[in-house]
């Protein structure tokens, strides 16, 4: 084996104290080294969700205590499979921003590889550990990095962004504590598996506070409607690639938040009816609303929020086809949106607006690019031979088969929203002619940027023509999240214990 | 209309979480069947540890602490990011009038006082009340004296990371060390030694006092950049 589960945090946290100390020495390392830990983690998460589809669920103790008296962390084919997705992407942002402020300037850039790793090491922290508490350190650990990603520019507006960030963060990580301070006093514990096995003895009253205050904690990281409202700022001001790594990363890491608290920790019935509900207004909002855009990344960011209320309607349907339908839907927006951060970027480059009416024509100066940028939109609004397809069928059998005839309907009229604004950018790219005064003088990708879209691409394709290659771990991911008594029996009972 | 919404939301989560607070019932032993026994006892009969908070804290839930010390780097990082401008390093402090002469040589015999009783404090973590964060809190009060008491006291801010990233690192190592003998992360690897004694508890003290130099490094910095700050 090539670790356990504790290195995916342990390594990231050791690199950020060592660079620092190695940027002293030679500065190119503060761009190397985490490139290596983020490639290390992607190889160690890959190896363990391989090792765990075979043998079954990995719970690590920490400091040698048993759960539910210690910290505990827990591999399973659903934790695996959203840690796995989380590491690849996040090396691909490295790749992409690796000549970030290259020989501009040192210090904001060491911060910034800090900063990217923390967030990734984060998000995987808050999918893998087993207890309630240390996650809630994790989304402080990302909160923050999230915050000074976003004020990365020192300017006005990216200010104001990081700003609002910061206090819809400071609320949510408030509500969570007060949360997670009633499920203590009632039950005496925090291991996750320990309270979903006792949360049945809790009074129903407390247990519906507690459980408000996490789903609007939680809500505001995952950019639920109505507390999304930091998210098109803090997409538009933050550097290029942090954007894509919010849209796959962060956010991902609070819907997994949302799903454990509903699916695992409460028995609250009525919760799947309100994710239902809350996630078809996000959807339905978020998408009326990116129809509207004229920035390139406001659009880009109100189309993730669009598709992460999907997510939580699939979520909502509250069978194990619906979990499958929303993991798909995760894992296929987390190499699509990327895609189109990262094209899109490289679009409006020399632009200081960023308005989508400055792209015309561009098709013609920049082929490679606009092509790309197409192939993730066609991808995005769920085209056959693309990825999405698969997965906007998947979220529409599994409503089909729940008999959500209303559901159905409105996902397919928002989807014809948006193929609109999508279509609309891939119009004037291709088909609006190229005027010196209005459209943006043409940037060239670098070569690192140009492997990381092409490798996006790629695996697009490759689970549009192919879905079979993730099908098996989605199915696998989805019927572990469903089986709660499994989980409680793995983590407090034994199960495989740690490896060696 | 709105404002109306608005205070009726708040009174009615208002209402939930003083009900759900007051039924908390602060004071009342209700933890029995929980986990509290636990830690009591095998902090005593295992870790030979004096003090609970402290094997709590280092061992039980080192992995938080872990992850609080992070917090706090992360901090302090991203202070020294957005008040980052080129080629600011030390900034002139602006002053509106110099301390007297009483202030100075006072914090002059302070400032060591306050160091002894910030290091007796983070040493003694594992034995008496308080511990790394207390007792770095408390060092990094004493350079605040200094900074405020003398307008050209200097702190490197070399060997501030140094030491800082020092600490951490040595954090995170001990813990991989815990991998010896088939243990577990953060788990003891030393000898225990006996209850009271200044070397018990095996990892937890070390734990602890490399938490006190990265809590003092890191608000000390923290001051130093934020006195520092260019207008």
């Amino acid at each position: 084996m090539v670790g356990t589960p504790v290195l995916l945090i342990a390594i990231p946290l050791l690199a950020a104290f060592v660079i620092p100390l190695v940027g002293m020495i030679w500065k190119e390392l503060v761009r190397i080294i985490p490139g290596l830990v983020l490639a290390y983690m992607m190889v160690l998460s890959v190896t363990l969700l391989h090792y765990v589809s075979v043998h079954g669920t990995i719970v690590e103790t920490i400091a040698g205590w048993s759960p539910p008296w210690g910290i505990n962390l827990v591999f399973s084919p659903l934790t695996g499979l959203l840690a796995s997705i989380m590491t690849i992407l996040g090396f691909l942002v490295w790749m992409y921003s690796y000549r970030f402020k290259r020989n501009v300037d040192f210090e904001p850039a060491k911060k910034y590889f800090i900063f990217l790793m923390m967030l990734v090491a984060s998000a995987v922290g808050m999918v893998i550990t087993g207890d309630i508490f240390n996650m809630f350190v994790f989304i402080e650990i990302m909160g923050i990095s999230a915050y000074t990603l976003t004020a990365f520019y020192t300017g006005r507006n990216s200010a104001e962004a990081a700003f609002k960030y910061l206090m819809m963060g400071g609320l949510a990580s408030s509500l969570l504590l007060i949360a997670i301070a009633i499920i203590y006093s009632q039950l005496g514990t925090l291991n996750m598996a320990d309270i979903a096995s006792k949360i049945s003895t809790m009074n129903p009253g407390y247990k519906i506070t507690a459980l408000v205050f996490f789903i609007t904690a939680i809500g505001i990281e995952a950019e639920m409607f109505p507390l999304n409202g930091w998210a098109p700022d803090a997409y538009s001001e933050a550097p290029g690639p942090v954007g894509a790594a919010f849209a796959g990363i962060t956010v991902k890491a609070g819907i997994y938040v949302i799903i454990r608290i509903v699916f695992t920790l409460f028995d609250v019935p009525g919760a799947y009816d309100f994710l239902l509900v809350i996630g078809l207004i996000t959807l339905i909002v978020a998408e009326t609303t990116a129809l509207r855009q004229e920035r390139l990344k406001r659009m880009l960011a109100y189309s993730s929020i669009g598709q992460m209320g999907l997510v939580v309607v699939a979520f909502g349907i509250g069978t194990v086809e619906g979990a499958y339908a929303a993991l798909f839907l995760m894992l296929n927006h987390a190499i699509i949106k990327p895609l189109l951060f990262f094209s899109g970027s490289y679009l409006v480059f020399n632009s200081k607006e960023k308005r989508i009416c400055e792209v015309n024509g561009l098709g013609k100066y920049m082929p490679f690019t606009s092509v790309l940028f197409a192939l993730g939109a066609f991808a995005i609004v769920g085209l056959p031979p693309f990825a999405g397809f698969w997965s906007k069928l998947s979220v529409l059998t599994a409503a089909a088969n729940e008999g959500l005839l209303l559901i159905i309907s409105l996902i397919l009229i928002v989807s014809v929203i948006e193929i609109v604004y999508y279509f609309r950018v891939v119009n004037r790219i291709f088909f609006l002619k190229y005027d010196k005064s209005t459209s943006v003088v043409p940037h060239r990708p670098r070569f690192n940027a140009v492997i990381t879209m092409v490798t996006l691409a790629i695996l697009i394709l490759v689970i549009g023509f192919y879905p079979d290659a993730v099908t098996g771990l989605l199915h696998n991911a989805s019927q572990d999240l469903m089986n709660t008594p499994e989980y409680i029996q793995n983590v407090l009972h034994g199960g495989q214990s740690l490896i060696r | 209309m709105k404002k109306f919404l608005v205070l009726l939301i708040l009174a009615v989560l208002g209402y939930y979480m003083y009900d759900a607070l007051y039924g908390i019932g602060i004071g009342i032993p209700r933890f029995t069947d929980g986990v509290k026994d636990f830690y009591l006892d095998k902090t005593v009969s295992q870790l030979h540890v004096a003090n609970t908070v402290t094997s709590i804290v280092v061992n039980f839930r080192g992995f938080d602490t872990l992850g609080e010390v992070t917090v706090l780097f992360l901090a302090v990082t991203a202070l020294g990011s957005i008040l980052y401008k080129k080629r600011h390093d030390v900034g002139t402090r602006s002053i509106l009038f110099s301390s007297s002469s009483i202030v100075r040589s006072g914090s002059k015999l302070l400032f060591p006082a306050i160091v002894l009783l910030g290091a007796y404090v983070f040493i003694h973590g594992h034995l008496t009340p308080g511990g790394g964060f207390q007792g770095g809190t408390i060092i990094a009060t004493g350079f605040l004296l200094m900074l405020l008491a003398y307008e050209n006291f200097k702190v490197s801010h070399t060997v501030l990371s140094f030491v800082e990233s020092f600490a951490g690192i040595l954090f995170v190592v001990i813990g991989l060390f815990g991998f010896m003998n088939g243990g577990t992360f953060l788990q003891n690897f030393l000898p225990e030694g006996a209850l009271n004694n200044l070397f018990s508890g095996g990892v937890i003290g070390i734990i602890y006092v490399m938490v006190g130099f990265k809590v003092a490094t890191e608000l000390t910095g923290l001051i130093y950049t934020i006195l520092h700050e260019k207008d």
